[in-house]
């Protein structure tokens, strides 16, 4: 049990993969309705945090353009995410424009003071 | 019939106890009884009972007692074995059929060394030995009813066991039950209940045998691989008198083994001759020695140190550069296992690919289990069936001398490639704490980033695991000293984390350090009643509850088995989660007596709870912050 839900904390984020690549076209989806499918029908949150920043992987900045998202939540190449195959496009299409509308900027680590020093300390460790 | 009547007298005789009045059993033939004492309200806590014990004996007339037995108990007896074993603390939950060895402990014995810790379940007193036995490097004793309460402490029994940790349980019965209740509370065999994660067990039939397995149950709880054992003593011993009084023997304990001098010899060949060594720890770590001839054997080879998963004690500190797997690439063409209970899959890999495998372990000297923990066939190279600490000294000095001028300055240059790799590595798994930082619900390292902010200048001390943290306790924690981490529960199975964090921080509590612990609510709930023995004992110790409102891993389990059905995750929840009423921790911990805020769902409401409940553990108590958390 524990095994894959390891290997999927493993996985690179989703924004990372393709974090090099150009912004990709705006949703078609209602991000409105996205969010309740994102948190009661689907329980996206489960895995990827209320706000798509703090699961294992990340969903923001989300990168992948629409239709290689909707592809790959119905057909997912990792073993511990579930299959959406079986889930109305328009649905799919809703959660990713949510996700899309989740404001993406983390704040960088050393402009949090508490984060600045937990980093200092351990480049000082050695 | 016999029985109605049974339970009748049984009933009648605990009510006329409850008005103050003598009890009669069969054993007090010249009872007097004495008129009923003035009522006296009870007291809120230990203290304030025994003072109001003492004025209502000053002031009334001390009635006529039964004096129930003439000579020696031998429960008294009892306690001495166990005063000279050297148990601090006695974790009960009260029983019948041990009642002769409890009054022998709170009057004969003084209730000190062993000390009571009056407990609320007995899977709760068992967790707090295993926690404890980590913390303190030794067991605790535990006392149980017969049968029901063994079976209550079975499941704590068997983390123990998979964690290869000592404590040492009493169990009572009668021999020869009489009456409705007793009978099932007495077994032809009582260690059969529990023998699939004991490493012993035995009845004492007589108060030599007692003496002599109590020593005997010791030993081997604390021999390597360690384990917990289990005494059962029949009530009808207890409470007889001593006629013949046997003597204690001496606790005398063996020396660990040591690996076989020409295999530790081969081992530190295989290492010193490794480009990329890799130095594997599990259940290493015994004592406090583990981790410095840990350090010392990394740095002399310079080899990575991997404490592994949820299973290790991780006994190496946290931000050492040697701390990792050796970053990206390093592909170990040695792996050292230490105290690894299965190095199946690194054996199968290094076999098929040309590497060695070396294993040292007090596993090898393992008898039989009917538990699987002991994994998989392990085909390593060489394997060394010895205590690995004690095994350490040898192997470096035998790798010291092993080690010549070239080989030398090819394991620095390792050093410094592993050391750079690794540091890159924390770095950024710190930076990655940076997402969801506002986040509300709290983000879980925000959690932990604004617990180590507050107690970064305490000594301190994680009693708890961190399964269900991730690893963001080491990432954002500098783990400098062998006892800042406790480990894990060893069985995967919830429950552990609250009552063994009780009994971490009552082992840290003699050397005045601050105790916190991270629970999960589903943990918190399966033995909430360890809240009032924390808050009863004064064991200081703050609890922060990572709370996600529900049984985290086994939603995204449910969901992942929803989406392989292709039914949708609509009904993922139902069974999963804990929610709808929400149950109200910080509430629940006031109600046993103890300091307490939240829910709090606002990290930046943190930092001040944070303060004013670590203020109360400073103060000697323990405190609770329940905070509302993202899910994982």
């Amino acid at each position: 049990m524990l095994c894959s839900l390891l290997a999927l904390a493993a996985l690179p984020s989703l924004a990372a993969a393709q974090a090099a690549a150009a912004p990709p076209a705006a949703p078609t989806g209602n991000a409105q309705r996205g969010k309740v499918v994102y948190e009661t029908t689907l329980r996206c949150f489960a895995c990827h945090g209320y706000d798509g920043q703090t699961g294992t992987p990340r969903l923001v900045p989300m990168a992948r353009a629409e239709d290689i998202f909707l592809a790959y939540v119905r057909r997912p190449a990792t073993p511990g995410m579930p299959s959406f195959a079986a889930t109305p496009e328009q649905q799919l299409r809703d959660v990713y424009a949510y996700i899309r509308s989740i404001p993406q900027a983390a704040p960088a680590a050393d402009s949090v003071p508490l984060l600045k020093g937990i980093l200092d300390r351990r480049t000082k460790a050695n | 019939m016999a029985d109605s009547i049974d339970r009748r007298d049984f009933f009648k005789g605990a009510a006329l106890g409850a008005a103050g009045l003598v009890v009669t059993t069969e054993k007090t033939a010249d009872a007097v009884a004495a008129p009923p004492p003035p009522p006296v309200t009870l007291p809120t806590d230990a203290h304030a009972h025994d003072l109001a014990y003492a004025q209502a004996q000053s002031t009334v007339a001390a009635p006529a007692r039964t004096v129930a037995t003439q000579g020696r108990p031998a429960s008294d007896f009892m306690v001495d074995v166990l005063k000279k074993i050297g148990f601090e603390y006695a974790a009960i939950n009260p029983g019948s059929t041990f009642q002769g060895l409890h009054e022998s402990l709170i009057n004969y014995g003084k209730n000190t060394a062993p000390e009571i810790l009056t407990c609320l379940h007995e899977e709760a007193a068992v967790a707090m030995a295993h926690g404890y036995a980590k913390a303190a490097g030794k067991p605790m004793v535990v006392a149980v009813h017969g049968t029901v309460g063994l079976l209550h402490s079975s499941m704590a029994l068997f983390q123990a066991w998979a964690d290869r940790v000592p404590v040492v349980l009493i169990v009572g019965h009668h021999r020869n039950p009489s009456g409705v209740i007793n009978r099932p509370h007495s077994a032809q065999d009582m260690g059969l209940l529990v023998r699939s994660f004991v490493k012993f067990d035995d009845e004492a039939t007589t108060l030599e045998r007692f003496a002599e397995s109590a020593m005997r149950a010791y030993k081997i709880a604390m021999t390597p691989p360690m384990g917990p054992v289990v005494l059962t003593v029949a009530a009808e011993l207890q409470e007889s008198i001593v006629t013949n009084e046997p003597r204690i023997p001496e606790l005398v304990m063996p020396a660990p083994p040591q690996g076989e001098t020409a295999a530790v010899r081969e081992a530190a060949r295989l290492l010193v001759a490794s480009e990329n060594p890799l130095i594997q720890i599990a259940k290493l770590g015994r004592t406090p020695k583990a981790w410095d001839l840990l350090i010392e054997l990394s740095e002399t080879l310079q080899a990575p140190v991997d404490t592994m998963g949820y299973s290790s004690w991780q006994k190496f500190p946290s931000w050492h550069p040697l701390y990792g797997t050796g970053g990206r690439g390093y592909t170990p063409d040695v792996t050292l296992g230490l105290e690894v209970t299965d190095m199946s899959a690194q054996a199968r890999v290094a076999r098929a690919n040309n590497r060695k495998t070396i294993s040292i372990s007090a596993e090898h000297l393992f008898q039989g289990s009917n538990i699987h923990d002991y994994g998989r066939y392990a085909d390593v190279d060489l394997a060394i069936a010895a205590d690995a600490e004690a095994t350490l000294p040898s192997l470096i000095e035998e790798v010291r001398r092993q080690i010549t001028p070239a080989r030398k300055s090819a394991i620095e240059a390792r050093g410094q490639r592993v050391a750079a790799a690794h540091k890159a590595q924390q770095l950024d798994g710190i930076r990655d704490a940076r997402h969801g930082w506002d986040a509300s619900p709290v983000s879980v390292p925000r959690l932990i980033a604004e617990l180590g902010d507050q107690i970064g200048k305490d000594d301190w001390a994680i009693v708890s695991g961190h399964q269900f943290t991730g690893d963001w306790q080491r990432r954002l924690l500098n783990h400098d000293k062998p006892y800042r981490y406790n480990g894990d529960c060893g069985g995967f199975g919830i429950g552990y984390d609250t009552p063994a964090s009780v009994g971490g921080a009552l082992a840290h509590r003699k050397n005045g350090r601050l105790s916190v612990a991270i629970v999960g609510d589903g943990d918190l709930n399966f033995s909430p009643g360890v809240l009032w023995t924390a808050a009863h004992h004064k064991i200081p110790l703050l609890f922060v509850v990572h709370n996600n409102r529900a049984y985290h891993a086994e939603v995204m389990i449910i969901q992942r088995m929803c989406g392989v059905r292709g039914r949708g995750n609509e009904n993922a929840h139902i069974g999963n989660v804990i929610s709808n009423p929400d149950p109200n921790y910080a509430a629940l911990a006031k109600a046993y007596g103890m300091y307490s805020e939240g829910p709090i769902d606002n990290p930046k409401d943190l930092a001040g709870a944070y303060q004013r409940a670590l203020a109360k553990v400073r103060a000697g108590e323990p405190a609770l912050i329940d905070v509302v958390s993202q899910p994982r």
